[in-house]
């Protein structure tokens, strides 16, 4: 588990996943739970998280980033910049 | 929760001040998939070497959507409800190599500033105009706005919307506009590519981007949720690579038509007055 409660005072605490050629990061403190990324997602690679942000929010983890086809849907339609897609392999 | 300076994380955090981050934006609100879109054609245009950050001002008016302007990265100016389109010929006339590009609702743009919007786009006068169509004035609680559509119960008309709405889109193509584009927050790719095209051009550019705002439009018409608002504006909205103007008309029940409805290159207000092109 990448996160830990610790997060709460930290403001750029991320939860991070990858798999070979795709990392999904979820800047925790700036997700506000409105669920596009995970309702764009065309290959559901993301969940609703248990963690709780700074601000009573559940941010997404990407539970099954082995299916992710780094297509950024989820970067593009989060209106605000808390998840991002990189590009490893 | 300790401030240091920020890092820069997400690949869109140089456009923003993340010292104003998150945004006072309601879970869900499509404003700021527009401005990430709009972010990522700048960058387009920066690495192309043909735009310089330092020669971008930002404008809004009052609004959620004009709002956006407190959280761009670049010289801004926040001022009066209706006024941004005035305020931004002023900054273009004192300094013409600077790009200008004005962003509001549709209430700041079409209903309070509406005049202005109308005679810029008459004069054709070198500014990007990007209104974020909501249906509702959001900030202030969910007043009727120039675009709601007729029927719709908002707390100024209780019993269903009488006045049918403005097609903007229609109103600026029938003026001296050069470009003319409809994009949805449900297609951040056409606003990205629709506003990367607008940046290479002179003259009046309007982009209308329809939007989401599941806080207040959504509970006037029971879309509360922003996964069901977003689903329910995608399934409505249509691309046409050439869209005529007669099928411009916003209707929640035949659907909303995106694309281009105008490119052309009449002689920018800038040109004519500085002689760089005649009549
Ligand atoms: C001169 C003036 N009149 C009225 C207001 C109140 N007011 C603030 S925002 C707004 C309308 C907001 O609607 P819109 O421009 O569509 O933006 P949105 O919040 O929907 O993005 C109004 C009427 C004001 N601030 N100034
Ligand atoms: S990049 Fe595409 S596949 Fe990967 S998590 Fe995001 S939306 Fe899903
Ligand atoms: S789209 Fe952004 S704000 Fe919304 S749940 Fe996903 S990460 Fe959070
Ligand atoms: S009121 Fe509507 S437009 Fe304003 S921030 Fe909230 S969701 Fe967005």
């Amino acid at each position: 588990m990448v996160f830990n409660l610790s997060a709460l005072e930290e403001p750029y605490a991320l939860i991070s996943r990858e798999h070979g050629k795709f990392r999904v990061c979820i800047i925790v403190n700036r997700c506000k739970e409105c669920g596009l990324c995970i309702a764009v997602c065309p290959t559901k690679v993301l969940v609703k998280s248990s963690v709780i942000n700074a601000y009573g929010y559940h941010p997404p983890e990407p539970a099954n980033i082995e299916k992710c086809i780094g297509c950024r849907l989820c970067e593009y339609n989060c209106p605000d910049f808390a998840i991002f897609v990189e590009r490893v392999g | 929760m300790a401030m240091k300076t920020p890092p820069l994380i997400h690949p869109l955090d140089k456009h923003l001040r993340l010292d104003r981050v998150p945004t006072m934006y309601c879970p869900g609100c499509g404003i700021g998939i527009a401005l990430g879109a709009m972010f990522r054609a700048l960058d387009r245009r920066f690495n192309e070497g043909l735009l310089d950050p330092n020669r971008i001002v930002w404008v809004g008016g009052i609004g959620c959507s004009a709002r956006a302007t407190l959280y761009v990265n670049y010289d801004a100016a926040h001022v009066l409800h209706g006024r941004a389109i005035p305020f931004a010929l002023g900054v273009i006339l004192a300094n013409p190599n600077l790009q200008v590009i004005v962003i509001g609702g549709d209430g700041d743009i079409a209903g309070i500033g509406g005049n202005h919007l109308i005679h810029a786009a008459k004069r054709n006068i070198d500014m990007i105009v990007v209104m974020i169509t909501n249906f509702v004035y959001a900030m202030t609680g969910g007043q009727v706005a120039p675009t709601t559509p007729v029927g719709v119960k908002t707390t100024t008309t209780p019993y269903g919307n009488p006045e049918p709405p403005i097609n903007v889109v229609k109103v600026v193509t029938s003026l001296n506009a050069n470009y003319v584009a409809r994009a949805s927050v449900t297609t951040p790719h056409y606003i990205e590519s629709f506003f990367y095209k607008a940046l290479g051009m002179k003259g009046f550019r309007f982009i209308e981007i329809v939007s989401t705002c599941p806080e207040v439009y959504g509970r006037h018409i029971g879309l509360r949720d922003p996964v069901d608002m977003y689903n329910e504006l995608k399934k409505r909205v249509k691309y046409k690579q050439k869209p005529s103007i007669e099928e411009s008309d916003i209707s929640w029940d035949t659907g909303i038509v995106i694309g281009e409805f105008l490119e052309r290159n009449n002689p920018s207000y800038l040109e004519l007055l500085t002689g760089v092109r005649g009549k």
